[in-house]
């Protein structure tokens, strides 16, 4: 596991900063408190990059049932599930 | 209103043009994409981890249902290798399974019947009603259903294909318990992200219903049986398969690609543009998404292939500016759509 980030600011930068090159999105457009898909940063595949990310930069994979609205919700919830797993 | 593509300025070492989304040109006119300014995987080593755990992932599930996978065939070079691979050398027993969108060239749907009687394996073809894919191809073209930002790689039709695809593989691998769904994606179409991942459609669906409330609206209830899944079947099934992009994972050129499904009989059509080797209305798709935004959706997969070295620049402007008129006119007046219809994001 990479444990070079450790607060949440630093997993917020590193998140952000993927998603602006992945999705190729200036990081102006991202609503830290709104879905990336209601915003339409992202489609439905681009939650399976996010996990994707997730598993890569933190060497966790996301269970089907972790996938949800709650975790995933917003840049700020992502930021915060990501911590939780990071805590436990 | 947009440049033509001829007179556009594209990088001089990829072909992504001036209006791709974040590209910005240095004094030698390269693009930040090759600069390797805004990719943010390194994918050779992403490749070589995908493929162990897709190797593990195989070697772990199958021989347990009537089929390991089902392969998203849609006679076209790409998904014909990807089925030559899953038989020959990952060995699974596989189902075949193409949608037919009504506008599938006849050619491929002869490679279809040549491949898989070939390497011997069962076949499903799925055709909506061309009443409803048309339907579902005017909507997608027209009305500025999907989020601009999530285009950048392929177009509104094609989205709107791909998801019947997706949904309909997904329903029978639940249906038959089957634990794959292999396509025949490259990368540069999907990132090396995407890869192998695990489906879950609950989520997926949640993020997809406005998309889907919109179609409804239009095309009423058959928008269900081709693009959702009931809570039923949720509940009775064992669990989600996991989709996989075997060509994903190997180091090949189209030419190669070719060389290798000749002996299956296959044959490329004439009939479909330079970017597709089995679909008629792809030129028309490219056309209404350059009208739109400007570019090509298939500028950053072609742009990927010649960063690697599997397509010279040359080569892929070949590809990109073959784009018959004739499949164009033909899809428009199918559609019943103009030129003046077709609005700018």
């Amino acid at each position: 596991m990479n444990t070079e980030v450790l607060t949440k600011e630093g997993i917020q930068v590193d998140l952000l900063d993927f998603l602006c090159r992945q999705f190729y999105v200036d990081i102006e457009d991202i609503a830290l408190d709104r879905s990336l898909v209601d915003t339409g940063i992202i489609d439905s595949m681009g939650l399976i990059e996010i996990a994707s990310y997730i598993k890569k930069r933190y060497a966790y994979t996301v269970t089907n049932e972790e996938m949800n609205r709650d975790n995933f919700g917003s840049v700020i919830k992502i930021v915060d599930f990501i911590s939780r797993i990071k805590e436990g | 209103m947009f440049k033509n593509n001829d007179d556009i300025k594209r990088c001089k070492r990829c072909i992504l043009s001036e209006n791709f989304p974040r590209i910005k040109f240095d004094s030698n006119g390269v693009c930040n994409f090759c600069n390797n300014e805004l990719l943010h995987i390194t994918e050779d080593e992403d490749i070589d981890k995908s493929r162990d755990e897709v190797i593990n992932l195989l070697n772990k599930n199958k021989g347990q249902a009537e089929y390991d996978a089902i392969v998203c065939y849609s006679g076209g070079k790409d998904s014909t290798y990807t089925l030559k691979l899953a038989v020959e050398k990952y060995k699974l027993k596989v189902l075949s399974f193409t949608l037919d969108n009504g506008f599938i060239s006849p050619v491929a749907f002869s490679n279809i019947e040549k491949v898989v009687s070939e390497l011997g394996i069962d076949q499903i073809t799925y055709r909506p009603s061309y009443k409803f894919m048309k339907g579902l191809f005017r909507i997608s073209s027209l009305d500025n259903i999907y989020n601009p930002k999530t285009l950048t790689r392929i177009s509104a039709n094609c989205n709107s294909c791909i998801s019947i695809v997706n949904n309909m593989a997904l329903k029978m691998a639940m249906e038959k318990n089957i634990p794959f769904i292999l396509a025949g994606f490259t990368l540069g179409q999907i990132p090396s992200s995407t890869i192998f991942y695990q489906n879950n459609y609950e989520f997926l669906a949640e993020s997809r219903k406005p998309i889907l409330d919109k179609f409804k609206a239009e095309l009423g209830s058959d928008v269900s049986k081709h693009l959702e899944i009931s809570q039923e079947l949720i509940k009775k099934s064992k669990g989600y398969p996991y989709n996989i992009n075997l060509l994903c994972l190997e180091d090949i050129t189209e030419d190669e690609i070719v060389e290798q499904i000749l002996p299956l009989g296959w044959v490329k059509p004439k009939d479909v543009d330079g970017c597709s080797t089995n679909c008629r209305i792809n030129s028309f798709n490219n056309y209404v998404h350059i009208k739109k935004f400007g570019y090509s959706p298939y500028e950053l997969e072609l742009s990927h292939l010649i960063r690697k070295n599997l397509l010279t620049r040359d080569e892929a402007l070949k590809k990109l500016f073959d784009q018959p008129q004739e499949q164009i006119d033909f899809v428009k007046a199918e559609l019943r759509i103009d030129d003046s219809m077709l609005e700018k994001y």
